[in-house]
């Protein structure tokens, strides 16, 4: 038989052209060459994909687009290794699906740190009255479920109620009081300023009491944060202007942040948010009160899509009494500044070296 | 065709039954309109209101009727106007609420017995003297416990101008700049507050940013400074509810009743 004769002896004489050029392309200096095993692995990816995404779009019965959407959430990187386009696509990815669920226009900001930014707190430690407006004002701004069941309920800022502790005569003969919890005030002879789990849960007719302190604590943002450290997948980080926070869409859940920080800032989704749809604040921001999913953890991130754009975070506007001060410590007439000037300042827990940006005053 | 014209039947149909129903609910709502306080109950009242469809001007507490947050920090606010001392400020970046519109008696003051004139009756020296006529309208001066003994009501207020407050030098202050007054005796404080430091300011964080300043007596009652009922200098108010217990916990107070096992 004579090549001529042969139907198929283009394809044949194809072939080998075929294979000079995925030879061709294991040469690193010919150019043009598009055949490549990242394309080739890319072209089954899609294919596999497309097949997921319609065996998904099949099992959700929700259309195709809403499964595509949660598809992708679920394979997107770490957001820090995003470049800036698949950053903005993965906002808008996040903007269609909360506004789909939530039934109201929904953003997602992305804005990054500012340069000549390094944002800090200071809380006077006297003033503080216990009322825990802060911490509903937090809940408010920051999505965090409110169900009844347990663990459904989560707030970031905990309202810890002290005794004063007070060096009288009569009892300093009682010897050093029996320990029951972690004493971070008083004296040696009176069982004061001890924190019991049970001391958040304070519930006078009125605030303030007689002969109680009062010490709101929540994330300290620290310079050297212990939970950035245990991190495995490194999806708490610090950002340039100071604060920590998380990709929610990378946390694994593994709690070993809650472990690490010494603060007892964060706080785990143990169930499916409760997040009713007309309580939904509709401003989000990618790192900050975006509604977080369940399996993963979260903690004050100082109301980031708020002070990314120059407004104080919500706890400081409602403080009933001027307590919460925030500002930017490098610029030497913000308001935090000022007081690490002028007043008596103290950080919680200085001796771990966590150099918390959370600074406590008295005046 | 015939489908169409069933289904506008129906929509008609939903409309008139739907009219009478949300006409009610308006009236409901606007019959009972929700009123908060920001720092002091009874004298810093807010009234909540939407800027845009679905964007409160405040949230309010449900359980102590306290804000609980700003949809609009700068909602019902005027200008600061000048301050010694803060006027590196532009035009227009400190703003405040007016107070002049809480005080009730404020526009009868001006009119009907102090309008410009020395009454009749009035003191001729500065010497504290009993003032029926005042002390019936608001009994709680009767006891000024403002200075300890050691101040009267025409420190702070002004003799003729009884809308206004007085400053050191004898001249008329507004209302809503009372730190021009209050500074006066509590200096260290004013220093404070004109840095932030004391007081509260809400708004934009940055120290060039547009800013709604707390003043003086949204916070503080001048007339009731020394309370028994009250600790650390605040009056008391009702806290909001306490944080969810850990899952099989049942009482708060067990741990501090019956101790933790070492």
């Amino acid at each position: 038989m004579s090549p001529k004769e042969n139907p198929s002896a283009d394809s044949v004489k194809d072939k080998p052209s075929q294979c000079q050029t995925q030879l061709a392309s294991a040469d690193p200096s010919a150019p043009g060459i598009t055949t490549s095993r990242r394309s080739f692995l890319k072209a089954g990816g899609a294919l596999s994909m497309s097949s997921l995404m319609g065996a998904a779009a099949l099992m959700g019965q929700s259309g195709d687009v809403e499964a595509a959407i949660e598809w992708a959430e679920h394979f997107q990187k770490n957001y820090r290794l995003m470049t800036p386009e698949e950053k903005a696509e993965a906002r808008a990815r996040l903007e269609r699906r909360y506004s789909a669920e939530y039934d109201k226009k929904v953003s997602v900001d992305g804005t990054e740190s500012q340069p000549g930014v390094l944002m800090g707190y200071a809380l006077n430690i006297r003033k503080c009255i216990g009322c825990r407006r802060c911490v509903k004002a937090c809940v408010e701004e920051n999505n965090q479920s409110r169900g009844s069941k347990p663990g459904q309920r989560i707030e970031w800022i905990q309202v810890l109620r002290m005794e004063r502790g007070e060096f009288s005569q009569d009892k300093m003969d009682h010897g050093y009081p029996e320990g029951l919890g972690i004493q971070v005030g008083g004296n040696a002879y009176t069982p004061a300023g001890q924190v019991l789990e049970g001391q958040y849960f304070y519930e006078p007719e009125a605030v303030p009491e007689k002969d109680a302190t009062y010490m709101p604590i929540a994330c300290m943002q620290c310079e050297k944060p212990p939970c950035v450290k245990v991190c495995p997948v490194r999806t708490t980080f610090r950002e340039g202007d100071g604060v920590v926070v998380i990709d929610y869409n990378w946390c694994i859940g593994c709690k070993m942040c809650m472990n690490a920080c010494p603060y007892w800032a964060r706080r785990f989704n143990l169930t499916t948010p409760v997040l009713p749809k007309e309580e939904m604040n509709p401003v989000t921001h990618y790192m900050g009160n975006r509604p977080r999913m369940r399996g993963v953890v979260e903690k004050c991130h100082w109301c980031l899509q708020r002070t990314r754009h120059s407004r104080y975070p919500a706890c400081v506007e409602v403080c009933p009494v001027g307590a919460r001060k925030f500002g930017n410590l490098l610029d030497p007439e913000s308001e935090v500044s000022l007081i690490l000037a002028r007043k008596n300042v103290f950080r919680l827990k200085a001796e771990y070296n966590t150099f918390p940006k959370f600074f406590y005053f008295y005046d | 065709m015939k489908k169409l014209v069933f289904h506008t039947v129906i929509l008609a149909v939903c409309c008139a039954a739907a009219t009478p129903a949300f006409a009610q609910e308006a009236a409901k709502q606007e019959a009972k309109e929700t009123i908060c306080f920001e720092s002091r109950k009874g004298a810093s009242e807010i009234t909540k209101h939407e800027i845009k469809p679905g964007l409160p001007n405040v949230k309010c507490s449900p359980t102590t009727g306290a804000t609980l947050w700003y949809g609009d920090p700068y909602d019902g606010t005027v200008p600061m106007g000048k301050m010694p001392l803060l006027d590196g400020i532009p035009e227009g970046k400190a703003v405040v609420r007016p107070r002049s519109e809480k005080l009730n008696l404020l526009g009868m003051c001006a009119t009907a017995c102090h309008n410009g004139v020395v009454p009749p009756g009035f003191p001729k020296h500065k010497k504290p003297v009993p003032i029926p006529t005042m002390e019936s309208l608001l009994p709680e001066v009767k006891n000024l416990q403002h200075g300890r003994g050691r101040i009267w009501c025409l420190d702070c207020h002004h003799s003729t101008k009884r809308n206004m407050l007085v400053d050191h030098f004898g001249d008329p202050v507004s209302f809503d700049q009372p730190q021009l007054l209050c500074g006066k005796c509590h200096g260290d404080k004013l220093r404070d507050w004109r840095d932030g430091i004391h007081g509260k300011r809400i708004g934009e964080f940055v120290s060039t940013g547009k800013k709604r300043w707390f003043v003086c007596t949204e916070c503080h009652n001048p007339h009731d400074v020394q309370d028994g009922a009250r600790n650390k200098g605040f009056v008391q108010i009702a806290p909001e509810s306490p944080p969810q217990l850990p899952n099989g916990m049942k009482d708060a107070k067990h741990e501090s009743v019956h101790g933790i096992a070492h």
